[in-house]
């Protein structure tokens, strides 16, 4: 992905956060795209919701126990890297 | 320690007469009947000899294969099976510890070397990264479960001591038989079970339900994310879904899986809390299915079933060896005729909370009806549910005590008063709003947010914070919630 395509993803992630949490967090506590997820209470639950918006969005598969490290999923940025990795191995 | 045996009898007698079918598939393992009976034989031959004499065992773990070989042993071995909620955090296993006794803990080796437990012995290791570890008591505990209790699980308590239920043999095996009975369950059964175990719903349909009928039990690994359990469903000709509403809601959103994928499934079955009406509705036009909602009260076991096709309302009819009544409301409550509190007395009740003697007692009474909290009404037999008359918040399926919420917040400096309460968010799941009267404007919420994350188990962590001024209250001192309610949303405030 060039700058703009990750600048499009990003927004699209942040407001895949937004709805997977239900409105418990707002698209401004995200902050900037570094902020670990997990400690602004993004729960089990809301991951739950976000690996299903990310598949349905990016047409990515994404199975865990395939990953050993599952960082990438705690911040914007890594999802977007992420995202971006498996878009140009597809 | 469990002297009665009715469990680990009835689990070999199954093994025995279902010999070579499949029983427990997870992941790449399959284990045979026979082949699951013999697992338990040569487990239950190590926790002999390097446990104490009928050990308490608290299974700290996830789904799988080594969860079912590991509790079969803990029966084997005439030990006492403890179901922990896998997200228990050290403080709460402690306060079991102290309660009820742990000799040893099941649990995946990182968390056991992550866990500060004094007393913590080798850990033994079995299957994958499944270990035993063997924890040397510094003092009896506190309280001794009845002598006919074999597996005990757990409940919500205050001030981070879960409620500890204590069960017989006879009760779960009344469960199972029930379940077996009530949802014609067969040797060609296949279900894949999305909860825990250690939750009431999973523990009751699936583990020994299954074994008894000679039906095969799938264990799924990773998020159960709808894409890669419809390709399991597909694959594996799986009949039974045994799963909580935000699955079903998942696989009704835009983009889910092709109706064929789930063309196997005979029972869609949802609990833990009630099922969107829409939700229901949009997965009957999609795939064809009803969703069995299903009403099973962690006190009391199994209660309800939907068996019949065609029926889209309500909770289902009383399984066999459950009765249901409905508790009039008094002269002058404006609820509907016939609607009031549902009372249930079943075959598969628990016994007690072991470590809050008499609190189960308060509840049944002189007929030996459970009062479950909950409000309903029967319409041609089927319960139907209209809420709760009980404080308690229902998230995923389980029931979190507010009180325990609140405890921890009002230890910290600063903090005038606080109630939690149920509440929705944008998604309508549930969750646990928490209202605080700070003492100046110094307490911010993400203070608040870190305590309840240091101290409570992460489904307990309020979902919504406010802060308010005062908190309304009646004249006893009880919080008025639907007051508190009107007033935070004339405020319109942001939602945390």
């Amino acid at each position: 992905m060039n700058e703009e395509e990750q600048a499009a993803a990003a927004r699209r992630v942040r407001r895949l956060i937004y709805m997977a949490a239900g409105g418990k967090i707002q698209e401004e506590d995200l902050g900037n795209g570094e902020t670990d997820l997990r400690t602004i209470g993004l729960d089990s639950l809301g991951y739950l919701n976000l690996l299903e918006g990310l598949e349905r969005t990016f047409g990515v598969a994404i199975d865990l126990d395939q990953e050993e490290d599952h960082s990438f999923l705690h911040t914007i940025d890594n999802i977007v890297r992420y995202i971006g990795a498996r878009s140009a191995q597809a | 320690m469990s002297t009665a045996g009715i469990l680990r009898d009835a689990a070999f007698e199954a093994f025995a007469r279902h010999g070579g079918r499949t029983a427990v598939a997870g992941g790449a393992e399959v284990l045979s009947y026979t082949e699951l009976g013999r697992r338990i034989r040569d487990a239950a031959e190590r926790l002999r000899g390097t446990l104490p004499a009928g050990p308490h065992v608290g299974f700290c773990l996830g789904n799988g294969p080594e969860y079912v070989v590991l509790y079969g042993a803990t029966l084997a071995a005439a030990g006492l099976p403890l179901l922990l909620d896998a997200s228990f955090n050290t403080g709460e296993i402690a306060a079991i510890r102290a309660d009820c006794g742990l000799d040893a803990l099941v649990l995946e080796r990182s968390k056991a070397e992550a866990f500060d437990l004094p007393g913590k012995g080798e850990p033994l290791p079995f299957a994958g990264d499944v270990v035993v570890l063997p924890l040397a008591q510094s003092g009896a505990p506190t309280y001794r479960p009845r002598p006919d209790t074999e597996v005990c699980r757990f409940t919500s308590g205050t001030t981070g001591r879960p409620k500890c239920l204590e069960f017989s043999g006879h009760a779960v095996l009344s469960a199972a038989r029930n379940w077996v009975e009530g949802t014609r369950m067969r040797a060609e059964d296949r279900t894949l079970c999305l909860a825990a175990l250690s939750n009431g719903l999973a523990f009751n349909t699936s583990l020994l339900a299954t074994f008894l009928a000679g039906g095969e039990l799938h264990f799924f690994k990773g998020a159960p994310l709808t894409r890669p359990v419809a390709r399991r469903i597909e694959e594996a000709g799986i009949t039974r879904l045994v799963a909580f509403p935000t699955l079903y809601r998942n696989f009704v959103a835009p983009g889910g899986p092709a109706r064929a994928t789930l063309a196997s499934l005979v029972y869609a079955i949802s609990a833990g809390a009630p099922l969107w009406p829409d939700v229901r509705e949009e997965f009957r036009s999609l795939y064809g299915l009803d969703v069995s909602d299903y009403y099973g009260i962690a006190e009391t076991g199994p209660c309800t079933f939907e068996r019949h096709a065609g029926h889209h309302r309500g909770l289902g009819e009383p399984l066999p060896g459950a009765e249901i009544r409905i508790a009039p409301d008094p002269d002058g409550a404006d609820g509907e005729e016939g609607t009031g509190e549902v009372l249930v007395r079943t075959a598969s009740m628990a016994s007690g909370y072991l470590n809050h003697p008499g609190l189960f007692e308060q509840r049944v009474d002189a007929e030996g009806f459970y009062h479950s909290g909950d409000r309903g009404r029967l319409i041609d037999g089927r319960l139907h549910l209209v809420g709760r008359t009980q404080d308690h918040i229902n998230v995923a399926g389980r029931k979190i005590d507010p009180t325990e919420v609140v405890a921890v917040v009002t230890a910290l400096d600063g903090v005038e008063d606080a109630v939690a309460f149920p509440d929705e968010d944008l998604n309508r799941e549930a969750l646990v709003h928490l209202v605080v009267v700070a003492a100046d404007g110094g307490l911010t919420k993400a203070v608040v947010a870190d305590a309840c994350r240091a101290r409570l188990a992460p489904w307990k962590i309020p979902g919504r914070i406010s802060f308010v001024r005062e908190i309304p209250r009646t004249g006893i001192g009880k919080p008025r919630i639907a007051a508190l309610r009107e007033q935070l949303n004339a405020r319109k405030e942001p939602a945390e």
